[in-house]
């Protein structure tokens, strides 16, 4: 019988179809964040006037927090990775704790989301309002249902790892929840300096 | 030198801020567009190579947030940069 040696490094982290879907989601957002720079070419006063209404700190909070969630992760994985056997229990305890407190900050993200979202439409603000409210809730509402799964994603990892269902050797399904959560990081990233900061 | 997860979500943490200083003191352009641009595209390397854990793994893979990240900021950079004619 033959043997496959594959090299762990040679592939990355997680599930094959898991990065068919980051590769088509960078496609789809890099499309909305460059229609969104030239369409801005075409209405420059607007975009200015109406990106005053965005609360930049609300902004830069919710970035904090995705970055801090994605932090909490990695430590979680890690802490999976680096756990031996025999004090599986608490490892697997330690790095619950990890992905719970991931989970509340993606809950807090959409909290402050759905408050800011419900102050601009409190002020008649909608998406036929302007091209630029056309994009930002777009971009945004888009992403935001990207948060809503991976805080779905989250707690299911967070469930499985408090019953010991990882091991170092058999984390696939860990990694693969690991790197949307990443993905939606990356993806506010360059949401983040585009929508609430260049004008 | 090998660098920890702690050491990534500092950078983030540190350039995040910048940003948000840039866009609260109403301090975007020239040279801090500039300044705010690469400080995208570095928060969304270390993301990808370091959470995303691809630092190690076949170019290809590697390349492929690069690239992204690459056009999709010089795309943007040029429609904030080229003069809009009216």
């Amino acid at each position: 019988m033959s043997e496959i040696f594959v090299d762990k490094k040679t592939y990355p982290h997680g599930d094959f179809a898991i990065w068919i879907i980051v590769y088509v989601e960078l496609l789809t957002f890099g499309l909305l964040f460059v229609g969104y720079a030239y369409s801005r070419r075409v209405n420059l006063q607007m975009f200015n006037d109406s990106q005053l209404l965005l609360n930049q700190t609300i902004g830069f909070i919710n970035t904090l927090i995705l970055i801090t969630s994605s932090y909490l992760i990695v430590r979680g994985v890690e802490t999976i990775k680096t756990m031996q056997l025999h004090h599986r229990h608490e490892a697997s305890m330690h790095a619950s704790k990890w992905l719970l407190s991931a989970m509340i900050l993606g809950g807090i993200f959409l909290v402050l989301k759905l408050s800011e979202f419900s102050n601009l439409f409190a002020q008649g603000i909608t998406l036929s309002t302007n091209t630029f409210f056309m994009f930002y809730l777009l971009l945004t509402m888009f992403h935001f249902m990207h948060v809503t799964l991976g805080v779905v994603i989250l707690y299911n990892l967070y469930r499985k790892t408090k019953n010991q269902g990882y091991t170092p050797t058999d984390c696939r399904g860990l990694e693969t929840g690991a790197i949307y959560w990443h993905l939606v990081d990356l993806l506010w990233i360059v949401l983040f300096p585009l929508v609430y900061i260049m004008h | 030198m090998k660098l920890h997860a702690e050491d990534i979500f500092t950078v983030l943490v540190v350039l995040s801020f910048s940003a948000y200083l840039i866009g609260y003191l109403e301090l975007f352009s020239g040279l801090f567009a500039v300044v705010l641009l690469i400080s995208t595209f570095v928060k969304g390397q270390l993301i990808s190579d370091y959470f995303m854990d691809l630092k190690e793994v076949e170019p290809k893979y590697r390349l492929i947030p690069t690239i992204w990240l690459i056009i999709v900021l010089s795309l943007v950079s040029v429609a904030y940069i080229l003069p809009v004619t009216t």
